[in-house]
């Protein structure tokens, strides 16, 4: 019944008229973010990130997240017309919806696509609402020996799941600790790195240095080679899947609801890997696995449910431990510190109404999506077809505008280049962004659980192997590090025999 | 993409190097005291081994190079021409106000990629700087800069 209540207080947080249009604001620009080339969700939430200082915390998390979700909704529309993702998470949609589209059937590859999320969707937000609130009264136990050995896992997963090198994904990870060094000592309030710059003391903004990394650098690499893009042209008629479809559909959707849900709570970019797994799963499933690639319906369907349940379920940690575990959730992290709001076990418990009502807001997200993505096709395909020299110039204007209202400080403009140049070049030589990004925000909790627990144990290391919590994950970490050296180790025997 | 790596790794080295420098004014501490310089100390000498196994591992890479992707010229160009305006931008802003600086900015930022004509090049900038003024400025109570001609 407790639910029951907490959903009710959550509905009329989420229903008023101030959220349900901040709610629609964020869909919107999710969407179009998902839909347009150029500017990613994580630059779109960093960008929005410095507008939210004015609003109710609740209002700007909710805004926030419907960016999040939005893009996964939106960016299978360009996968599915142009063959070129809106974002990364919609890659693989990209395999049999474009064929799709090219065998006439481009509305049932955006119905399902759409109903796929909205199904997924909702299960992901029902899991989050039973799942945050369980996980952040086990964290109550937690000290500082299990934040460290929390945070130190969760970057090393991040490490060993990104895209390229291990060492490079760690190297960026502890870049990214380092930039989080920059400031006061959060212990003795010493100044470091500051070079007796006001714009420094307060450490290296968020913002600044996501839209770098995220929006800056993306733009500069467009920028080598402007393309051509052509958008399909087809009619997009029927797009209620039909009676065939849903059964074909129906437990890809299912699979890639639970699934998705389950590697979103993993550290790490999970809608991404959740959808290339659903992918892979549904091939292993399929009756017919070699018609995967060639317009078959389960490969959109899959993916885009995984996708879509993997954005509710990676705000699990965040919520219920307050540790990130992608650039995305960093953000998040930064937009409730913004207003005072720490997250972690205290949070549903503290403040019940924004965490009700935040999830309250993912149902009526879900249901305005819906919305704009069924009968508002015609439009986004049409703005698929601004040219991107109009695009471009706009988006970066945003950055900037973005960026100086922060505090009305040009330095943070040009902290955004710098970051910007960095990521550009840094990206061209297989160095990711998002253990960077994740680890800036992360470094100054383990600096601090790092410190205390030495202060706890006076200066013995064991309290990270004494306590069971910390034993597994310090286990966990371990592992993640030497996994990769058995595997090259074993490929060597292999290509020496 | 061996050289590029090479280029990084060293270039990396070179940072490590400067914040191991730029650190040692900061106390170690004790572990069983750590002070200010602890953490960041730890972590520039974590960075100086994982920096170095990257550039063994390059080094030691006897794969056969691939071509790297090369950016023609006329990329360097446009990001060139690009990050000079924002540059430039983030210079006047405050001298020139918003209005102003947005209008040259879109326009010099339009004609980067290629050349549209002048006069669809000053209608989207001006359009953009008035609508960005609107949004910005008047709805979201951004306080943008007015500069010398107080607009």
């Amino acid at each position: 019944m407790d639910i029951l209540h907490n959903i009710a207080v959550g509905f009329g947080v989420a229903l008023t008229p101030m959220n349900l249009l901040f709610c629609f604001v964020g869909s919107l620009v999710g969407t179009l973010v998902g839909v347009l080339p150029g500017l990613g969700p994580v630059g779109a939430v960093a960008f929005l990130l410095s507008l939210t200082f004015k609003m109710e915390p609740a209002s700007a998390i909710i805004m926030l997240a419907g960016i999040y979700y939005g893009a996964m909704y939106g960016g299978s529309t360009t996968s599915i017309l142009v063959n070129i993702p809106g974002e990364t998470a919609s890659v693989v949609t990209c395999l049999d919806g474009y064929k799709m589209a090219r065998q006439g059937r481009a509305g049932a590859a955006l119905g399902i696509s759409a109903f796929g999320s909205f199904i997924a969707g909702t299960f992901g937000v029902v899991g989050l609402m039973f799942l945050a609130p369980l996980l952040g009264r086990a964290a109550l136990s937690f000290g500082p020996a299990e934040y460290f050995a929390l945070t130190l896992a969760g970057l090393t997963l991040v490490s060993y799941l990104s895209q390229g090198s291990m060492v490079k994904a760690m190297i960026m990870a502890v870049l990214g600790l380092l930039a989080g060094t920059v400031g006061m000592d959060p212990i003795s309030g010493e100044e470091r790195f500051t070079y007796s710059t006001l714009t420094l003391r307060d450490g290296l903004g968020l913002v600044p240095v996501a839209m770098g990394l995220f929006g800056v650098a993306e733009i500069l690499e467009n920028l080598v080679d402007v393309g051509t893009q052509s958008v399909y042209q087809t009619k997009i008629q029927g797009l209620l899947p039909n009676r065939k479809d849903w059964q074909d559909s129906a437990w890809p959707i299912a699979r890639g609801s639970v699934l998705g849900f389950f590697l979103g709570i993993l550290p790490g970019p999970g809608p991404v890997i959740a959808s290339f797994v659903s992918y892979a799963m549904e091939k292993r499933f399929s009756r017919y696995p070699e018609k995967f690639g060639t317009g078959v319906i389960e490969g959109v369907a899959g993916p885009e449910a995984a996708n879509n349940s993997a954005t509710a379920g990676s705000f699990i940690p965040l919520l219920s431990l307050g540790i990130p575990t992608s650039a995305m959730m960093a953000l998040f992290m930064g937009a409730l510190m913004i207003h005072g709001i720490q997250p972690g076990p205290l949070f549903i418990a503290k403040y019940p109404e924004l965490f009700w009502g935040f999830i309250a807001s993912m149902y009526v997200g879900n249901v305005m999506l819906l919305v704009l993505n069924l009968p508002l096709i015609g439009i986004w395909v049409r703005l698929l077809k601004t040219p991107y020299v109009i695009l471009f110039p706009l988006i970066l204007l945003f950055c900037l505008i973005g960026v100086y209202s922060l505090n009305a400080n040009v330095a943070e403009i040009i902290i955004m280049l710098v970051f910007g140049v960095l990521g550009f070049f840094l990206r061209r030589v297989g160095f990711e962004g998002a253990p960077f990004i994740l680890a800036m925000v992360l470094g100054p909790i383990m600096e601090t659980s790092l410190r205390q627990s030495l202060l706890i144990s006076r200066g013995s290391f064991m309290i990270f192997l004494n306590r069971p919590i910390c034993a597994v994950l310090i286990g966990l970490t371990v592992a993640f590090l030497i996994w990769p050296l058995i595997g090259r180790g074993q490929k060597g025997a292999r290509l020496e025999a | 993409m061996k050289r590029a790596n090479l280029a990084a790794a060293i270039g990396l080295l070179l940072l490590a190097g400067f914040i191991f420098f730029e650190s040692r004014k900061l106390s170690f501490g004790t572990f069983r005291v750590p002070h200010t310089g602890f953490y960041p100390k730890i972590l520039t000498g974590l960075l100086l081994l994982l920096t170095l196994s990257c550039l063994v591992q390059t080094l030691r890479d006897k794969t056969i190079e691939r071509p790297t992707v090369q950016i023609p010229a006329e990329g360097w160009f446009r990001i060139g021409a690009t990050l000079a305006t924002l540059i430039g931008f983030a210079l006047v802003l405050e001298w020139l106000g918003f209005l102003l600086s947005t209008f040259v900015l879109m326009i010099l930022l339009l004609r980067a990629i290629e050349a549209p004509k002048w006069s669809k090049v000053i209608v989207v900038a001006l359009v953009t700087a008035a609508l960005s003024y609107g949004l910005f400025g008047w709805l979201l109570g951004v306080p943008l800069p007015t500069g010398v001609l107080g607009i």
